[in-house]
């Protein structure tokens, strides 16, 4: 409450004139007594529970403990209505955690209002509340990552239930949905591939990570740390995948973890000091340092005897010699063996050295090139180095990285809270609070100052707890509002009247398409060769032997024959519905169906990232070369396969799973209202009835695919309302 | 901090500096001070090109066997051969290109630093080295963000064969478009329906979607739309035969023959109708075992497609405005290793030039007898891109702002070689 008082003292020295006090009406401004006498000219914005919200003069909201005011004045504030414009947040609402979001946006409106009428630009309006069939529609993508499904949306939309928004959130967030939707978030945004460095590296137990991380909604602190810290092979932690992900660049994986998980850009100041900010290049390297004990590949040294490796290569040309097999050959298999040999050799460990030097065309006079340089934390203001995030040992080399960790998640550490806080924001609105994700600068110049604290304050409350931080959003009326129907110029502030109007990212398109053909079945194939792989190559190279070596060779040929196995016969009459072939008995992780060349699964199942050519890529999925590298844009290439690929013919299909559901309608109108509440997931209006009813009347049952091409073609179906 | 100009983005402190100078000086003397500016530098000399088939010859192309033979102990399998130019010999398996030779310059000293193939790839089309936090544009996109479309409705850029399809830091509309097969054409140009049902369903599609368009009327979908309208208009115009190579006379086709001389022919057809940047690439260039064989058999075809592209080039009258640059990711070691091949190699080797202002028979820098080291005024691949760029007539020195903020320029300051221009 302290602030709040001193922002009171502070308006009271500023004394005003004796204005009007007869008045009563919110609008009007009236001279408010606090109950130590002192007088402040406002008018009256509103009342939520314990907080009065006054508005100065200068249009810029105030909010005062109600205990505050004079005793009358606290009576005649529980009298008055709100100002026009506010939200109808009650005491109840404005207690709840979603209410005090709501709040602090509405807020954020009123002070950009006033600079609006300053400028003599009209006024801020929050959005209307969403429908229903707006909301169920964007509550399954950004949860579950893909659009509903006929009978979810129907029963959603039938349900009577004053809860049912609320109820349909918990049901979502506990899916299978919501641990694929995020996996793909973060497979963007931390650059996860299959293939890592050595081809026999694969990133399959990274990618099992982190999805079993969220599916057991693991904080955002601790798989932080996991990352940040693992040891070992990547098969035996998959963690480990993180730092692997930029083996032998440490630098670069130093510059991306600084802005992915701590909003702090400093790409610049690797090469040189940071011409914008306040960033050297010094003090890069002197986080760079954290990490300068740290290595992913053994060598002589970690070894007891001669290098293993080494030892059975030999033994293998010996015996291949001894056998007479030709050298091509020899050359051949030489290479797979070689690489099985080298990913074993691929752990991530610490050595007893921080090896961390400046570079040697290190340029200015506060250092030498060449430098050693000790390890030191950034700050950001001057107050930082006094939270306890910043008391960490850092005499051991061994223990640098789990000191950087401890530093980076720690509950006080000035930047880690809000910058996964501000992605989630992002992530449901469609613009952060600060914009720019992976630099977030200074805060408090951001559009909602007051906001994004708070945001960061509510991830530190939940305990890092993602799951229940973004209930907290989707149970916001300021996300359940409409989408904003006009432009936001390019770097103005957004103050969140609604989530901004977003396409669907390549993920949420493909799945949806999945959704459309699988049905139900959508979330339950799965791809399951993370352990597998992980038995299949995993060698103790100091007590291996040849026949090790062999058996091991012919682990990782199976892997492929077991992807193939799990590929089913059925054509598209066959999804939606459980296999039910004697012959093949159910495979782990379900069938996986293929139309053309397509295996239709989610995309959190499929190669990661997809091939260049795939739909996905087409759609702007990530080469997952840098972070967030996904794209929104259209393109000619994207347009050519959404009118005359694979996937929508696939979808025009008779024996689609969107026709079987037709079929149960009787009248070509219930036909069409059955396709729009698969594909827009709302009623067709009466317009659109009559067009179509005339499209039916003029082709017959061909009529239907032509409906379903022009519908998902359309910007209705790409973009989230 | 104190200073609060530090304290913008870089893309609000350029607008403040423009507004600032804007307001200042009004806009005619701004650009009479640009115009000061660009006086008092001295002018790069560039090429005529107004477009550029770039053949890129995947794996690491060996200097020796091609454009810089040597006659001693690291002259490989076959001698040099003589060609139509003063002074210019060619690697032995050059037998068609060696006729062509006076029409194009080599540089024989390109030098790099990288010499592992994906970021010496990288390196080789950007100017950049490979970084883990931002994606730096290739050559066509450069182009088309300094000089716009190429044409209305055609794509400005091009790549033939699996490659790079993305726009780096530019937004994804100036990203060649690909082409996995020059026989297959663009792909899924073809409705899977017939014509009638097609314009059926597109006209129902904007029935049924006005009423979102019309609420919302924002930027996003409004470029949505016009990537829908510029298809449309792509699959209903004849410009379309761009990419149909069926259209080209029996003795086109015979003299282009086949594999990568059918991606040469897809180039030419493409630039004749107005793309500007096509990249053809061609792979098997990585020749750790018997080089000889392997020169003959990809060395021959890569030889007898560049020829027949030359030769078709000057016969249509195109090879004024085209310029044709051949490059690969580094060059082979000079000593043939146990497996009578070569091994990579980057501290020098060679690129090629010809057409659209490129001097005729000429050779820039030179490596030793050996074909060790450059000897002679050293070429960067930085250096590489700014000639490229400079060609085609790029503001090469223009710095542009990543979306991030960070500044960059075609060739990352590299210096055009200027002398390969008439």
């Amino acid at each position: 409450m302290k602030p709040n008082q001193a922002a009171l003292a502070t308006l009271c020295c500023v004394l005003l004139g004796v204005s009007a006090v007869h008045a009563e009406d919110a609008n009007t401004p009236r001279l408010w007594t606090d109950v130590k006498g002192r007088q402040l000219e406002a008018s009256f914005m509103m009342l939520t529970g314990e907080i009065i919200t006054l508005q100065t003069k200068d249009g810029i909201p105030h909010n005062l403990p109600l205990a505050s005011l004079s005793a009358a004045d606290q009576a005649l504030a529980k009298t008055l209505k709100p100002a026009e414009g506010m939200p109808s947040v009650s005491s109840a609402a404005a207690a709840t955690p979603s209410g005090k979001i709501d709040l602090l946006v509405a807020q954020g409106i009123m002070r950009a209002n006033a600079i609006q009428a300053k400028d003599n630009k009209p006024a801020i309006k929050q959005n209307p509340l969403a429908s229903d069939e707006q909301f169920v529609r964007r509550i399954y993508l950004d949860v579950t990552g893909r659009i509903p499904n006929y009978e979810e949306t129907t029963a959603f939309l039938n349900s009577r239930s004053q809860t049912k928004r609320a109820e349909l959130i918990d049901k979502l967030l506990a899916s299978d949905g919501y641990t694929s939707h995020m996996y793909n978030y973060f497979a963007d945004m931390l650059r996860i591939k299959d293939q890592v460095d050595n081809r026999l590296l694969k990133g399959l137990p990274y990618i099992k990570w982190l999805k079993d991380s969220l599916a057991e909604n693991k904080g955002w602190d601790k798989m932080t740390y996991e990352l940040m810290t693992a040891n070992g092979k990547l098969w035996n932690n998959g963690a480990a995948g993180y730092l692997l992900r930029d083996a032998g660049m440490p630098l670069d994986n130093l510059s991306n973890t600084l802005s992915v998980f701590i909003g702090t850009d400093v790409a610049c100041s690797q090469c040189h000091d940071h011409p914008f900010a306040d960033w050297t290049q010094v003090q890069f390297y002197e986080m760079a340092s954290f990490f300068g004990a740290t290595t992913t590949k053994l060598n002589g040294r970690d070894f007891k005897g001669k290098d293993p490796s080494k030892k059975l290569l030999a033994e293998i040309d010996h015996l291949m010699e001894e056998q007479g097999v030709d050298t091509k050959a020899i050359k051949q298999k030489n290479r797979t063996i070689s690489d099985l040999l080298k990913a074993n050799e691929v752990v991530v460990h610490d050595v007893g050295e921080n090896r961390m030097k400046l570079p040697h065309d290190y340029k200015y006079k506060d250092h030498a090139p060449n430098d050693p340089i000790a390890p030191k934390f950034i700050t950001w203001s001057k107050a930082d180095e006094k939270v306890p995030a910043y008391k960490q040992d850092l005499s051991s080399p061994e223990a640098l990285r789990v000191s950087f960790a401890k530093w980076m998640t720690d509950k006080s550490n000035p930047r880690f809270a809000m910058t996964i806080a501000n992605r989630l924001w992002a992530r449901a609105m469609g613009v952060g609070v600060v914009p720019t994700l992976t630099n977030l600068d200074d805060p408090a110049k951001s559009a909602n100052p007051e906001l994004i604290q708070h945001l960061a304050n509510e991830m530190v409350r939940l305990n890092f707890n993602m799951k229940e931080f973004q209930r907290v959003i989707f149970n916001s009326q300021s996300y359940q509002r409409e989408a904003t129907t006009y432009e936001v110029a390019m770097g103005e502030p957004y103050y969140f009247q609604g989530p901004m109007l977003r396409r669907m990212s390549a993920e949420q398109a493909w799945d949806s398409y999945m959704t459309l053909v699988l049905g139900d079945q959508v979330d339950k194939v799965k791809n399951t060769q993370s352990d597998v792989y992980g038995r299949s190559i995993d060698m103790d190279l100091e007590n291996s032997t040849v026949q090790t070596l062999a058996s091991k060779l012919t682990a990782m040929q199976n892997l492929g024959n077991i992807a193939k196995k799990q590929l089913g016969k059925g054509g598209l009459a066959a999804a939606g519905k459980k296999m039910q072939d004697d012959d093949e008995e159910e495979m782990e992780g379900g069938t996986v169906l293929q139309y053309g060349n397509m295996k239709l699964m989610r995309a959190s199942e499929l190669e990661q990232p997809s091939p260049a050519g795939h739909f996905l890529r087409d759609f702007g999925q990530s080469d997952r070369l840098i972070t967030d590298g996904s794209a929104k844009d259209g393109s000619v290439p994207q347009v050519l396969v959404m009118m005359n690929g694979q996937a929508q013919k696939m979808m025009t299909e008779k024996d689609s799973l969107m026709f079987r559901n037709m079929a149960k309608a009787k009248s070509p109108s219930d036909k069409i209202e059955s396709i729009y509440l698969s594909i827009v997931n709302r009623r067709p209006t009466i317009r659109e009835k009559s067009i179509l009813t005339k499209e039916v009347s003029a082709h017959g049952e061909n009529a239907y695919s032509n409906i379903i091409w022009a519908l998902i073609n359309t910007r209705e179906f790409t973009f989230i309302q | 901090m104190s200073n609060p100009f530090l304290k913008l983005d870089a893309a609000s402190r350029r607008q403040f500096m423009l507004k600032t100078a804007k307001s200042a000086l009004g806009v005619s003397v701004l650009s009479h001070f640009d115009a000061l500016q660009a006086a008092s530098e001295p002018a790069i000399k560039s090429g005529k090109a107004k477009a550029v088939i770039a053949l890129y010859m995947g794996g690491g192309m060996t200097h020796i066997d091609t454009w810089d033979p040597k006659t001693g102990e690291t002259k490989g399998f076959k001698d040099p051969l003589k060609t139509n130019a003063d002074g210019i010999q060619l690697g032995g398996y050059m037998t068609k290109m060696a006729k062509q030779a006076d029409k194009i310059s080599i540089i024989r000293s390109m030098t790099s630093k990288n010499g592992a193939h994906g970021p010496g790839n990288y390196l080789m089309h950007t100017g950049y080295d490979e970084r883990g936090t931002i994606i730096h544009p290739t050559l066509g996109s450069w182009a088309q963000h300094h000089l716009g479309r190429s044409h209305k409705t055609l794509p400005s850029s091009v790549t033939v064969g699996t490659g790079n399809t993305n726009a780096g830091f530019f937004p994804p509309s100036l990203a060649p478009i690909p082409i996995s097969n020059p026989d297959g054409g663009l792909q899924n140009a073809k409705a899977t329906v017939d014509d009638s049902t097609f314009r059926n369903r597109v006209t129902l599609m904007g029935e049924l979607d006005g009423g979102f368009r019309e609420k919302f009327n924002v930027a996003p979908v409004k470029a949505y739309s016009e990537f829908y309208d510029e298809t449309m208009k792509l699959l209903t115009s004849a410009d379309l035969e761009a990419f149909d190579l069926t259209k080209e006379s029996a003795d086109t086709q015979k003299l282009y023959g086949t594999g990568f001389g059918r991606s040469c022919m897809l180039a030419r057809r493409l630039v004749q109708h107005g793309v500007r940047y096509v990249e053809v690439r061609m792979g098997g260039w990585d020749m750790h075992n018997d080089v000889d064989g392997s020169m003959a058999k990809n060395g021959g075809a890569m030889d007898a497609g560049f020829a027949a592209l030359l030769e078709d080039l000057q016969k249509t009258g195109l090879l004024a405005s085209t310029m044709v640059v051949m490059f690969s990711e580094f060059g082979r070691t000079p000593r043939i290793n146990e497996n009578k091949g070569r091994d990579h190699f980057p501290k020098v080797f060679s690129t090629v030039f010809a057409g659209g202002g490129v001097k005729g028979g000429y050779v820039y820098g030179s490596s030793d007898a050996d074909g060790k080291e450059p000897t002679d005024k050293p070429v960067t691949p930085q250096d590489f891109i700014a000639t490229v760029g400079a060609g085609l007539g790029l503001p090469i020195e223009k710095v542009v702002f990543s979306p991030s903020g960070r500044p960059f320029t075609v060739g990352d300051k590299g210096k055009a070689v200027s002398d390969i221009f008439a």
